[in-house]
């Protein structure tokens, strides 16, 4: 455990090191992304009532983790793997989940700000009354760790063209036909049953929930799924990272 | 040190890229392994860094076994792959800094080994210059570095010397042998004959997955037909008469696109340097020279880089 902290230090301090160059920009990226959908998408929706504002003001904290973890993340593994960097971080003497984690970290680092400063442009903009409950760090986490999870799980698991392609896919259902920032009943059935096992709905309530919390109490099933979630997406990194042809 | 044992690489769709092939490097040794694009070079080095798994054989670094103790064998290793090594946004000192570090130096080890490797490969002038402004020759330098940190006990090196400028080259052979003095087996990985001939202990000739030939320089020059080559350069090299019959061959002639080659005897020079400037006062040939066997010709007859003319008429 010691060798893996102290790689995971090293590698965290490597990889912070590489990203420093892109870190402010994708930053501002990431800010100006969360917020503009916050101010965008009350363009679409003119008449917004308290439960639309709401849904808009938790939503767009969840896109901005979404598109750093399931559209940059897999872009970013595509390029790794074509530059060969896949391959070099492969023979380093370290464990790979620790390579994995660091790189994961790094990513949580760039998505949070963004997201707090959407939280907070929303708040501005619609003057919410929040019933913030403690448990909206472990829903943030969650949302943040399955978002990065599956992104790595595409990036590792697919050949870099067509991961690309599913990482643009997924942003495009994300963001029009997710229940993230509308209510699930405005999807037909079939695809709301869709929506059941798809980990959307579950980021935007976990999310939604502890910031605004309902008068039955956070539900604790999104949880659940998002952590199995996160867990497949990063299975699937690990295996491809240590898998041996 | 390293030690590989009939190892054999067949992938899913039927291709063998290793067939049974056995080299030995011991520590302080420098063996260089030669031989074409796709004459699985690089299979093998990912099979001792335990990233690819051998389909029969042995391989024992410091006798740790890759297949059983992957993670293991990764701490004892360290490679320098033949793609660029990851320098965006960092520069030399940092990543030479950061791979001594994760290779298991202290703060203070890891600073004193990347001076000393920045000042030995002449690379000052670089050292604080992210990698996207480098040229390939510094980033070559830079990749070796990270690989040279904390090399381990095996030190694996694929195509070091490429985009290398000629000055620099000869530092990077003078760090590349401190390697091995300080005890490392270093496999290298190579195309440029001529350098491994002049810098290595150990030659290991690779061609479609087999060992063709292992040795020194001079043990693999002594497999050549002859002691001599006469080297014609002409526009129609087709065209040219053929060679007296009192000149003695010591093997079919190589073509290449303008150069003809023919190996001699030595009791054939005297004449054969005759024929050959008989041959430019007629303007039939551009230039020739005569020049003693090198490891080049041996390798190209080995592996079959040039097409050898069909026939004696061409001769």
């Amino acid at each position: 455990m010691r060798y893996w902290m102290s790689s995971y230090g090293l590698l965290l301090g490597w990889a912070g090191l590489r990203g420093r160059a892109t870190l402010a920009l994708n930053l501002v990226i990431q800010t100006c992304l969360a917020v503009g959908i916050v101010v965008g998408f009350a363009f679409l929706v003119p008449n917004l009532d308290d439960a639309t504002a709401l849904y808009l003001s938790t939503g767009a904290p969840v896109l901005g983790l979404i598109t750093v973890g399931m559209v940059i993340g897999p872009q970013e593994v595509a390029s790794a793997k074509q530059e060969g960097i896949f391959e070099f971080n492969r023979s380093l003497p370290v464990p790979r989940s620790a390579l994995i984690a660091s790189d994961a970290t790094i990513a949580l680092v760039t998505a949070l700000p963004g997201m707090l400063a959407a939280l907070v442009v929303a708040w501005l903009r619609f003057d919410l009354d929040l019933q913030i409950s403690p448990l909206v760090v472990p829903a943030i986490l969650l949302t943040a760790a399955a978002a990065i999870g599956i992104g790595y799980g595409i990036g590792y698991g697919l050949a870099p063209p067509i991961a690309r392609m599913v990482s643009q896919l997924v942003v495009f259902v994300a963001l029009m036909f997710s229940p993230i920032v509308f209510p699930i009943s405005r999807l037909p059935d079939w695809f709301a049953s869709v929506h059941l096992v798809l980990p959307f709905q579950y980021m935007a309530e976990s999310v939604r929930d502890t910031l605004s919390v309902p008068p039955d109490g956070v539900r604790l099933l999104p949880f659940a799924v998002l952590a199995a979630w996160s867990l497949a997406g990063f299975l699937v990194a690990y295996r491809m990272m240590a898998r041996r042809t | 040190m390293l030690y590989i044992k009939d190892i054999v690489k067949t992938y899913k769709r039927g291709v063998r890229a290793n067939d049974g092939v056995t080299i030995q490097v011991g520590a302080g040794e420098v063996v260089g392994l030669l031989g074409h694009n796709g004459a699985g070079k690089t299979t093998l080095i990912n099979q001792v860094a335990g990233l690819t798994v051998p389909t029969s054989g042995t391989i024992r670094v410091d006798g740790c076994d890759p297949v059983a103790e992957p993670s293991k064998v990764r701490r004892m290793i360290a490679v320098m792959p033949q793609s660029h090594a990851p320098l965006t946004g960092v520069t030399p000192r940092q990543v030479i800094k950061s791979m001594a570090r994760i290779r298991g130096m202290s703060k203070s080890a890891a600073n004193t080994r990347t001076e000393e490797l920045i000042e030995a490969l002449d690379l000052g002038e670089w050292a604080d210059t992210t990698g996207e402004r480098l040229s390939g020759g510094v980033r070559r330098l830079t990749a070796f570095g990270m690989a040279a940190a904390s090399p381990g006990q095996v030190v694996m090196l694929d195509e070091p010397t490429n985009d290398v400028d000629p000055a620099r080259r000869r530092l990077l052979w003078e760090q590349i042998r401190g390697l091995a003095n300080r005890g490392c087996a270093v496999l290298l990985v190579t195309h440029n004959v001529v350098e491994a001939e002049r810098s290595v202990d150990r030659i290991v000739v690779l061609d479609s997955g087999k060992v063709m030939a292992e040795g020194t320089a001079a043990q693999l020059r002594s497999r050549a037909a002859g002691d001599l080559r006469l080297e014609l350069t002409a526009a129609d090299i087709d065209g040219l008469p053929s060679l007296p019959e009192h000149i003695a061959t010591a093997g079919p002639p190589l073509r290449a696109s303008r150069r003809l080659t023919i190996a001699l005897e030595s009791s054939a020079a005297a004449d054969a340097l005759t024929w050959a400037q008989r041959l430019r006062a007629s303007q039939d040939i551009d230039e020739f020279s005569l020049v003693p066997v090198g490891l080049e010709d041996v390798y190209l007859d080995l592996v079959g880089g040039e097409s050898t003319s069909n026939g004696e008429e061409e001769g």
